[in-house]
């Protein structure tokens, strides 16, 4: 009887994975930002949720909602997702939407695995000109959309104010922010023998990506060619030379904190460990939160985009996007999507609220972002922000390599000529294996 | 106190060796498991602050509201226990096979099967996707399960376990009228009990902690088992600020190993002491 009761009971269970008969144009969509089902696992009030998951969850179950005549099925993949999503296409079963780094779209682009959406964001109402110059540089590739944008996310200088003050570093409620790699030291000095902490806190331990941006930004600043081609970087040259060497001696005369991974580096922040805390875009929200509750060391908040040490204002960013990976649709599942991203676009400024920059004009110049905190501060990244060229691919993994040898030259293990000579060796032997 | 409890006694530096090894063993699973009992933005600004109160179940609520988790939770056991079934069954057969029955190239097959322990996974895992894609076998049980059964460890370990068994009782019981299938089923099979033990705990404790088949074979929510499942909950920068959850997560996700370690004790031990010994 036990037996059979048991079979039963596993019958049921596999019989349960039968789909039923569906009329409906499925729409399968796939994106990471985690789970929060607990907090926003029915909730469609856009308006009112917080955090990534929360408004990436609150707005699917929306789109769910007004849009009966279509079968959602979101999948919450693990971070970043891309294994999983190559699996899918390898195996013929993509999703219809996925979110995606604009920095690996090339990898997928350069392969004919997405749609060109041109077509289909015109058909949304969506043109590229409503999208902000730092959105069009990443998801236009060859000259066609291969993503609607959906952000513009990169790195800030986080600022401990009443710390600055101390140091005598603030000037009308604004910190004062160098203006070149010289004064930058020196504001540096004066700022630890005032206050007797280091003026950078960074993240310098098992994060590439950290170390990596500030060496794109400031080669962007100086106009610097660092990919000629698809094959080849330029790393080991006089102006990637003066940037590493600006963080050794930071690091050599203890103005930065040394040996932290990204976790004890914000915690450090907040607990007035130093002066300004080079980090993203998403940080904005836990740090004005901790400096608002009174309760942290963090007694004075501001943001500011990296200062401009050389050249130009520049700033290396990236940006989230939602792409469509070919398959065979019907008609109806196009539409399906044709109104997805119309919806997506509609919602663009609530995504602001999780501290990254909008994608699309009009809402970078709203109140309801400029409105926000800090963010009249950092809109100008949104201009100026660039990301690597288009016809690069692998990014994540050059980052790792690069991040490596960045990591040994500025703790002072290799010279920075040597480190930055492996980094181009490194980079050039991966690209000419693609 | 007699003189054999006297005996056993462990001498002072033994027993605080033993006890300063077992706080090195305990430790990050205590820190781990206070972790998961405070409140995420609290450890973002000091993970210290796992020493003091206040404690919260949040981060278990987290993951047990609202979520997939008992989705999840189903389909490991179902993955876990039909991969333990099924080497159970088919390594119990394969050993027999080879440790008593006589046929054609059976050193060479047996080699063969040997031949598959020095293969890693990660050798065969793309035509083995192909193959499944083409099938149409991926995000369903079978598609979970199947990879599983190729286990020539577990062939091997159960061959010489049979081999290790008198043939006399084979004889014994075939002069008393058992079948082939007879002996096998009745006589040896229950002889093997603890092996079979052995064998289905590891291979229980491997299909539950296998991520990445998982991660690549499935890919729809509703097929994801607990290890992908609980990857894909977290979000972006979880070390930072959500680092509560995250040990909630490992936690959590170690529950039922504990339970099987627990109940499996006996024979888990005997399996580590009987490979030391060999």
């Amino acid at each position: 009887m036990k037996i059979k009761l048991l079979l039963a009971t596993l019958g049921a269970i596999l019989l349960s994975g039968c789909q039923s008969d569906d009329e409906r144009p499925t729409l399968v969509v796939q994106r990471f930002f985690g789970e929060c089902g607990a907090v926003y696992g029915k909730s469609i009030d856009v308006g009112k949720a917080e955090t990534e998951c929360g408004i990436v969850t609150t707005m699917l179950n929306r789109f769910a909602a007004e849009n009966p005549d279509i079968n959602v099925k979101v999948n919450i993949v693990a971070w970043p997702g891309y294994a999983q999503l190559s699996a899918q296409i390898a195996a013929g079963d993509p999703p219809d939407l996925v979110t995606m780094h604009q920095s690996v779209i090339s990898d997928y682009q350069a392969r004919s695995l997405l749609e060109p959406l041109d077509e289909m964001l015109a058909d949304a109402g969506i043109t590229t000109e409503m999208l902000t110059p730092a959105g069009q540089r990443g998801t236009i590739k060859d000259g066609r959309l291969y993503a609607l944008p959906w952000d513009t996310i990169g790195r800030l200088w986080h600022i401990n104010t009443a710390l600055m003050a101390e140091a005598g570093l603030m000037r009308n409620g604004k910190p004062l922010l160098p203006r070149n790699p010289e004064e930058l030291i020196d504001h540096a000095r004066k700022f630890k023998a005032a206050t007797g902490k280091p003026y950078l806190v960074q993240a310098q331990v098992a994060a590439p990506d950290y170390l990596v941006a500030n060496l794109y930004t400031y080669l962007l600043a100086q106009n610097a060619v660092v990919f000629p081609d698809a094959r080849h970087i330029r790393l080991n040259t006089p102006e990637a030379r003066k940037i590493v060497g600006l963080y050794r001696t930071l690091n050599e005369e203890k103005l930065t904190t040394v040996a932290q991974d990204f976790p004890s580096a914000t915690a450090n922040f907040v607990n007035g460990g130093g002066g300004i805390f080079p980090t993203g875009t998403w940080m904005i929200g836990p740090y004005e939160e901790a400096a608002r509750s009174g309760t942290s060391a963090l007694k004075g908040y501001a943001v500011a985009p990296f200062p401009q040490l050389w050249g130009q204002s520049a700033a290396f960013v990236d940006g989230h996007g939602w792409v469509v990976p070919k398959d065979d649709r019907s008609s109806a599942e196009r539409k399906a999507i044709v109104r997805f991203l119309s919806f997506l676009a509609r919602y663009n400024s609530d995504w602001t609220r999780t501290g990254h920059l909008p994608a699309f004009n009009a809402v970078l110049s709203s109140s309801s972002f400029t409105q926000q905190p800090h963010r009249r501060d950092i809109a100008t990244m949104a201009a100026t922000g660039q990301q690597l060229p288009g016809f690069v691919q692998r990014q994540s993994a050059i980052q790792g390599l690069i991040g490596e040898e960045l990591e040994a030259a500025v703790s002072g293990v290799k010279p920075i000529d040597r480190a930055l000579a492996d980094a181009e060796r490194r980079v050039n032997e991966l690209l000419s294996q693609i | 106190m007699t003189t054999a409890a006297h005996n056993n006694r462990l001498p002072l530096t033994a027993l605080f060796g033993v006890l300063l090894g077992a706080a090195i063993m305990v430790a990050p699973l205590v820190w781990t498991l206070l972790l998961s009992l405070k409140s995420n933005s609290e450890l973002m600004r000091d993970s210290s602050a796992a020493f003091s109160a206040p404690y919260t179940l949040e981060n278990y609520r987290a993951i047990l509201v609202g979520s997939d988790v008992p989705r999840w939770l189903l389909n490991s056991i179902i993955v876990s226990l039909g991969t333990t079934a099924a080497v159970l069954m088919l390594c119990s057969l394969a050993g027999y096979g080879f440790a008593r029955l006589d046929f054609p190239f059976r050193r060479t097959l047996f080699v063969f099967v040997l031949l598959g322990l020095a293969i890693p996974e990660q050798a065969v895992i793309l035509p083995r996707h192909q193959l499944f894609a083409t099938l149409g076998w991926h995000n369903s049980y079978p598609g979970l399960i199947l990879p599983g059964l190729a286990a020539p460890f577990g062939v091997f370990f159960m061959t010489q376990y049979f081999r290790a068994i008198p043939k006399d009782l084979d004889e014994a019981a075939m002069l008393d009228g058992a079948s082939r299938l007879d002996v096998f089923w009745r006589i040896l099979l229950p002889l093997t009990l603890p092996a079979q033990a052995t064998l289905g705990v590891f291979t229980f404790l491997g299909s539950w902690n296998d991520y990445w088949w998982p991660l690549i074979s499935a890919t729809t929510s509703d097929k994801y088992t607990l290890t992908v499942g609980l990857a894909a909950a977290q979000m972006n920068y979880a070390q930072t600020s959500g680092l509560g959850f995250l040990m909630a997560q490992a936690v959590f996700a170690s529950i039922p190993i504990l339970i099987v370690y627990i109940i499996f004790q006996k024979q888990i031990v005997q399996a580590m002491a009987g490979a030391a010994v060999r």
